[in-house]
């Protein structure tokens, strides 16, 4: 639907786009993530006909030559540029009347579209307001109604939540995971929840470069299993021991795959470590727990977010991971990482929204990648039998155990 | 050229939404009036004296300069301080369709403002006085040619700048310019030529071609010589067609630079 070689764009001696090459197939959603000033409006405004490129090998749209056909490429496209164009001194239909003229649908076809698109955007109460009375995320559904008007087959929308509130972000994102069945959509924002959120496929640009392009789950595996130490996931673990931290720490080191173990803050009587080595060490550190007599408040495996993924690659190797920073600060370590801020926003919209509405979202969702799991919270418990790979239900009746106290000192040692 | 109807339809609705549209015609019209009173109070009456000095007189020019520059100014500019130039530029219209649909929406409504001298010249008429019409038909007509020049000045300067107000003084500049040219450059060449010429003969020839040259841009001239007097010319006509031709050209060409720019 949308393909795009080796493209080049220049302002004045300023590369925004740099020999950028992508592809988008039929039906796909695909994200552009990047930071401000990446090239991701450009690249956008050149597939929408506004700008020329300055060198392109190929740049098709819906089959189209935007270059030598751009007429025929407006024609198949829903352009929705960030800054939501619209004529304030236009009412909302005459505004979709507008662009129904201008790409000559017929009267009749006019008349039942607006009706039609501005159900589904959720504005058909406005249609006879002055645009320009209406507030910014309602100006954003009509920006896409009249996007979606022509019925597209592919829709281009830059940064489409932007300057919206978080309830609004949400609407606009369930809207276009709605068009997603009917539309190939390439959209783009510098807030990863969004395109966590919206797009199957990330394609990850800097500086006008691509440097990551896939499914979520591919870029977080890839990108994140290269880098070392904290790039790679790791696990959380939080326990209360009679030894002291620093020999709690050796001990885990000693784990064979164990590559780094960083003691955290301390809470009340627990200790928190960030064990990272080779893969999912979960199993490893939970029996040496066992075996050591720790009660186990936390164990759990983090791998990294887009985020850490996307600051790394933009930012380069100066900060490999948010959470390095963020984990020594005195927060309580269940909240590694800066990039968990979005989260909760995020989750709490989710529950706001009628169950009917609510997608299945996609790998990788904001906050971690996998959901917390705790296998052994009970110092009584020390049943050696256990299947390690099942969750613990409570069992009320401890059994015969040698020591009742967890903090004495003989305790753990058997 | 349906493009170009449907950004004129447009642009239109969007005049008469605009407070602004009704303030500067409600403030033409009044002003109007008022001098088209003086006019006819100094000739002692004289309808056909009255209706002449209405579209003669310095003040008739001003408005000519005036009007299109404050009716053009927010063509472009004011588009691209919105956004709505990056919308208007990516639907699928030429770039030539919308320079001239909002051209002809800005002389239509000028046009129209322009109306109220046949509707004075209608009431004069009515009351028992004998207005000269071919005159008066041909004024207005060639008015409406004026306008449509001066609008193309203001739109390619309109290109320029995302500052409306900007936009409007450079063009009226611009028009000042324009209108005072054959004056300014006869006046600069009668200094200059005597210098190349050796003898009066020379000279003679020389300062005649100048005039030619200078003529060939002289929108008053043009419009008293023919349209003034009742007299519609196909050459006249064509004067100013190919002059705000070549502004509506350079104005499409400008709003692409803009893209090269982007």
């Amino acid at each position: 639907m949308i393909e795009v070689a080796h493209l080049t764009r220049r302002y004045g001696s300023a590369t925004a786009v740099d020999d950028l090459s992508f592809e988008v197939a039929k039906g796909e959603v695909v994200g552009f993530l990047g930071p401000n000033g990446a090239g991701k409006t450009t690249t956008m405004r050149i597939l929408a006909g506004y700008l020329p490129a300055t060198r392109a090998e190929r740049l098709l749209v819906a089959g189209h030559d935007v270059m030598r056909d751009s007429m025929a490429v407006r024609r198949a496209i829903g352009y929705l540029p960030e800054s939501v164009p619209l004529y304030p001194e236009l009412r909302v239909e005459e505004m979709m009347r507008f662009q129904g003229r201008l790409h000559r649908m017929s009267r009749q076809d006019l008349r039942t579209r607006i009706g039609e698109v501005l159900d589904r955007v959720g504005v058909l109460d406005r249609r006879k307001q002055l645009v320009g009375t209406l507030s910014r995320g309602l100006k954003q559904r009509v920006g896409l109604a009249v996007a979606l008007l022509p019925d597209p087959e592919v829709l281009i929308l830059d940064e489409p939540t932007s300057g919206l509130d978080p309830i609004q972000r949400g609407e606009v994102r369930n809207l276009i995971a709605a068009l997603s069945s009917e539309h190939t959509v390439l959209l783009s924002s510098h807030i990863l929840a969004e395109i966590e959120a919206m797009a199957p496929r990330v394609i990850i640009i800097h500086e006008g470069q691509k440097v990551a392009d896939g499914s979520q789950d591919q870029i977080i595996q890839r990108l994140g299993a290269s880098g070392s130490g904290g790039g790679a996931g790791h696990v959380l673990v939080e326990a209360a021991a009679p030894a002291e931290a620093s020999a709690m720490a050796e001990l885990m080191k000693s784990l064979p795959g164990v590559e780094t173990v960083t003691l955290g803050d301390r809470v009340g009587i627990h200790h928190s470590f960030r064990v990272s080595g080779e893969g999912d060490l979960r199993e490893d550190i939970g029996a040496l727990a066992m075996t050591q007599g720790w009660a186990l408040r936390e164990l759990t495996w983090k791998r990294p977010t887009l985020e850490q993924i996307f600051t790394r690659l933009v930012i380069g190797d100066v900060a490999p991971v948010l959470s390095e920073g963020a984990s020594s600060a005195p927060a309580p370590v269940a909240v590694p990482n800066a990039s968990n801020a979005p989260a909760p926003v995020t989750s709490g919209l989710e529950l706001s929204m009628p169950q009917g509405a609510k997608k299945p979202l996609p790998l990788g969702t904001p906050g971690t990648a996998q959901p917390k799991t705790i296998y052994s919270l009970n110092p009584f418990d020390r049943g050696a039998s256990r299947d390690l790979s099942k969750p613990v239900s409570v069992d009320p009746v401890p059994p015969a155990a040698p020591k009742l106290d967890p903090l004495d000192p003989e305790g753990g040692d058997a | 050229m349906t493009g170009a109807l449907v950004v004129a339809r447009r642009e239109l609705t969007g005049l008469f939404m605009a407070p602004f549209t009704w303030i500067v015609l409600l403030v033409v019209l009044l002003l109007n009036g008022l001098l088209f009173n003086s006019y006819l109070v100094r000739s002692g009456g004289n309808i056909t004296a009255t209706l002449n000095a209405s579209m003669s007189e310095g003040s008739f020019w001003v408005w000519m300069v005036f009007l299109p520059a404050l009716l053009s100014m927010r063509l472009i500019a004011e588009e691209s301080r919105n956004g709505t130039l990056e919308y208007l530029l990516t639907a699928p219209v030429g770039d030539l369709a919308v320079v001239v649909g909002k051209f002809l929406a800005a002389t239509l409504f000028l046009g129209l403002v322009w109306t109220s001298a046949l509707v004075y010249a209608g009431a004069l008429d009515y009351v028992g006085g004998s207005p000269d019409w071919p005159a008066i038909i041909g004024t207005w007509v060639g008015t409406l040619l004026v306008s449509g020049l001066f609008v193309s000045i203001g739109m390619l300067a309109s290109t320029f700048t995302a500052t409306p107000l900007l936009a409007a003084f450079l063009s009226m500049v611009a028009c000042v310019l324009w209108l005072t040219l054959p004056w300014l450059a006869l006046l600069a060449l009668s200094n200059v030529l005597p210098y190349f010429a050796e003898t009066g003969a020379e000279l003679k020839a020389l300062s005649e071609r100048a005039e030619t040259v200078v003529g060939s841009m002289d929108a008053i001239g043009h419009f008293q010589r023919s349209f003034q007097v009742g007299v519609i010319d196909s050459a006249e006509v064509i004067f100013f067609f190919a002059w705000t031709g070549l502004f509506l050209f350079l104005t499409a060409r400008s709003l692409e630079a803009r893209r090269w720019r982007g």
